[in-house]
């Protein structure tokens, strides 16, 4: 396990570290005679698995393999068959040679020293003298392998049980949990992206119907609002031209209806406005203006003039009568038991033509007024001097009512 | 000599990158646990074998349930790369799954996860990208991202990031913007997408129109493209080697030519030819996308004038189609050009 954690920063693969690799020696020396193989040994040190003297495969059934420059199979049997031979023949020597007889029953032979001084048999070897002659008419036997003495250095490399191991056979079980779990994973996203290609492929053609659609609904969109804009804009037109139609209608009519009626305009201005006396002959108004208000003027003066003097006539009447009415009174005081009728008569009497007097100024006033206004309408040219005698006499009348009036007034005051 | 002997043990740690998994029903628990602990490589190597297990769904499942959500969670905000790479690695293929996903929303893994947008790791990023891909195509999932108002954080690392990585935040756009694009309007997306479509590498070509397609949904969109000038160039890129390239284009065309400035744009870009030739294009995508583009640009009186000489290929489409949408959108190209008001 130390060799494993030390690993870590080692080859991903190796999971084997050794202190001391195992390496072929070097030697400059030829081991071996006849050693026409030498050059095979590879120099370099390195991997195991390419060692020829690793045994691989199975250990049960071993090839022993001839180290090189050894003697042929044929050889070697002769050599055996020989060796058995000498083996043979030594065994049957052997049972020739006189040997002690058997102890008897309950006996054992013991070597004994038989001599006067005992000698201590420590290490000191029997030695036998034997000799030895081979058969006369045997064959040389062959030389034996020259095996030479070892040279150099040893080196081991300490293999602890369970670390050799065949690469094959165990990384299977590895390699069957790697690329299964690989395989798995990548059959899971294999489905999972077929999946969403047909997904992606299913909204494609969904997402071009979607727009298809949703293009032909703004058109038509696009076209009802264009058509209502339209026939708005038309109806409006049609609307305007109706109206401006009324109109100018309205206004033929209107411009007939007053050409019409101011075609009679002008003659009735006309006619009015000679009628109000604008069309003057300048003479005449002439006369008008300036001759006639002085000449009434000068009459309302020359009758101021005399309705003074009726005036102070009238006053003198007045108090003359009045002297007397009340001197008269002064006596009727005296005798006012006897006679109260007469005098309420007698006022009463003085009162009442002036009444009537009144009535009748008052009616032709009346009559007076609308005569005036009349005249204020219509001058005419010819009617001017009659009215002039008219205002004369009503000039007249009209100073006579107000005589009366101021005589009325007066006896209003009196009483 | 020594004995060769087969051992009947197994090294003890033929992975020592991956933990050991517990047999059976134990073998996620004990793994949360793992996670859970102090030390690092514990929580690396538990890390490691979680992710292999995460491809079976029965395990997705059972991993949910014991709560490995939380942990994992709790993981994203290590210290370690290593351990950060893993679990986003590990929440991807997780959201790979619709149990995943829906657990995702669950946990509010969404917010967790944007704090590593600007992770320094690029495939931290990465994963992280990918998981919001897998996670942006389920509506819902869609509807997470657009609420945490991770969008227009989403545009501005689109301007950082590299290609790949600028591929898959495209995707996630793209889904995204299909549920609700009123953030990414406002974030000027539509002027760096323009810039994309002219982008050397295929892909990106085809996702950026892909994405420029969904932006044009909304009606602001509409008007956003027709003001940054963008349909010419889609109208340049019809004539593209690429098929799908082709095909987003049109669909883009599609979208953005509802309006009527959309239209006169179109028109004037001389939209109707390259259309034409999309009729006969091998991906089905493209022969649909290019007969609706081709029927809103019928709706304009100029373009059905244009159009009316070439009925005949529409009719050909609508009798020799396999599927029944182009079938369709054939047969009402032919009577919008076909329409007398």
């Amino acid at each position: 396990m130390a060799s494993v954690l030390t690993d870590r920063t080692s080859r991903a693969v190796n999971t084997y570290t050794y202190t001391s690799r195992p390496r072929a020696l070097p030697c400059q020396r030829r081991r071996y005679r006849d050693n026409f193989l030498q050059e095979e040994e590879p120099m370099r040190y390195g991997n195991i698995m390419y060692d020829r003297r690793v045994i691989r495969g199975n250990t049960y059934a071993l090839q022993t393999g001839q180290l090189p420059g050894q003697p042929d199979p044929l050889e070697l049997q002769r050599q055996q068959q020989a060796k058995r031979r000498a083996l043979a023949r030594k065994r049957a020597q052997e049972q020739l040679r006189p040997r002690t007889p058997e102890p008897l029953e309950g006996r054992k032979h013991v070597d004994v020293q038989t001599e006067l001084y005992l000698e201590e048999i420590a290490d000191r070897m029997v030695e036998v003298d034997v000799e030895c002659q081979t058969d006369a008419f045997l064959d040389r036997p062959s030389t034996p392998l020259f095996i030479p003495a070892k040279t150099g250095k040893d080196v081991d490399t300490e293999i602890l049980e369970g670390e050799l191991f065949d690469f094959d056979l165990e990384v299977k079980p590895m390699l069957e949990v790697l690329v299964g779990k690989t395989i798995e994973q990548s059959l899971l996203e294999v489905m999972e992206e077929e999946e969403l290609a047909n997904l992606q492929a299913m909204q494609y053609a969904y997402e071009e119907i979607r727009n298809i659609e949703l293009a032909e609904v703004q058109r038509l969109e696009e076209q009802e609002r264009r058509h209502r804009e339209e026939k708005e804009r038309r109806k409006q037109q049609q609307w305007e031209m109706v109206n401006k139609h009324k109109e100018t209608s309205q206004k033929i009519a209107a411009r007939v209806f007053a050409q019409r009626y101011l075609a009679d305009l002008l003659p009735s201005v006309f006619s009015s406005l000679r009628d109000s006396g604008y069309f003057y002959d300048p003479i005449e108004r002439d006369i008008e203006m300036g001759f006639l208000p002085w000449l009434m003027d000068e009459v309302e003066k020359t009758m101021e003039y005399s309705m003074v003097g009726r005036t102070v006539l009238d006053m003198l009447i007045r108090e003359v009568v009045e002297k007397r009415l009340s001197m008269y009174e002064n006596k009727e005081n005296k005798h006012q038991s006897l006679r109260p009728k007469d005098e309420h008569g007698g006022p009463g009497a003085m009162r009442d033509p002036p009444v009537g007097y009144g009535f009748q100024k008052q009616s032709l006033s009346h009559t007076q007024k609308p005569l005036l206004d009349r005249d204020d309408q219509r001058m005419s040219y010819d009617g001017g001097p009659s009215q002039e005698r008219k205002y004369m006499e009503e000039g007249e009348l009209l100073g006579q009512s107000e005589e009366t009036a101021i005589r009325k007034s007066l006896g209003k005051e009196e009483l | 000599m020594a004995q060769a002997q087969i051992s009947m043990y197994l090294p003890p740690n033929i992975n020592p990158t991956k933990a050991a998994i517990a047999y059976g029903c134990r073998a996620l628990p004990k793994l949360n646990e793992e996670l859970q602990s102090e030390d690092v490589t514990t929580r690396q190597k538990a890390l490691m074998a979680l992710c292999d297990l995460m491809h079976d769904p029965e395990y997705v499942y059972q991993a949910i349930d014991i709560g490995c959500v939380e942990s994992l969670k709790a993981l994203l905000k290590d210290i370690n790369d290593l351990v950060r790479i893993k679990a986003t690695e590990v929440l991807h293929i997780m959201a790979t799954h619709n149990v995943g996903r829906d657990s995702f929303l669950e946990h509010g893994i969404i917010p967790a996860l944007s704090f590593l947008l600007n992770d320094a790791n690029p495939i931290c990023r990465e994963n992280l990208h990918k998981t919001y891909k897998h996670l942006a195509q389920l509506p819902a999932g869609a509807q997470g991202i657009v609420n945490s108002g991770l969008i227009p954080s989403l545009v501005w690392n689109l301007q950082k990031e590299q290609m790949a990585v600028q591929e898959l935040i495209l995707d996630t756009l793209a889904s995204c913007l299909q549920e609700d694009a009123t953030e990414a309007l406002g974030s000027r997306l539509v002027p760096f997408l323009k810039q994309q479509l002219l982008s050397g590498n295929d892909s990106i070509r085809a996702k950026a129109a892909c994405t420029l397609m969904a932006i044009s949904i909304p009606l602001q969109g509409k008007n956003q493209v027709w003001q940054y000038d963008v349909i010419p160039l889609l109208v340049h890129l019809l004539k593209d080697d690429v098929d799908e390239v082709q095909a987003n284009a049109a669909g883009a065309l599609m979208y953005a030519t509802v309006t009527t400035e959309g239209k006169y744009a179109a028109l004037e870009a001389e939209a109707i030819h390259p259309l034409l030739g999309l009729l006969r294009s091998p991906l089905n995508k493209a022969r649909l996308n290019a007969t609706k583009a081709l029927t809103m640009l019928a709706e304009a009186p100029e373009g059905r004038k244009a159009l009316q000489s070439h009925v005949h290929n529409f009719r050909a489409l609508q009798g020799e189609a396999i599927e029944a949408s182009t079938r369709r959108a054939a047969e009402i190209a032919i009577k919008v050009i076909e329409w007398k008001p």
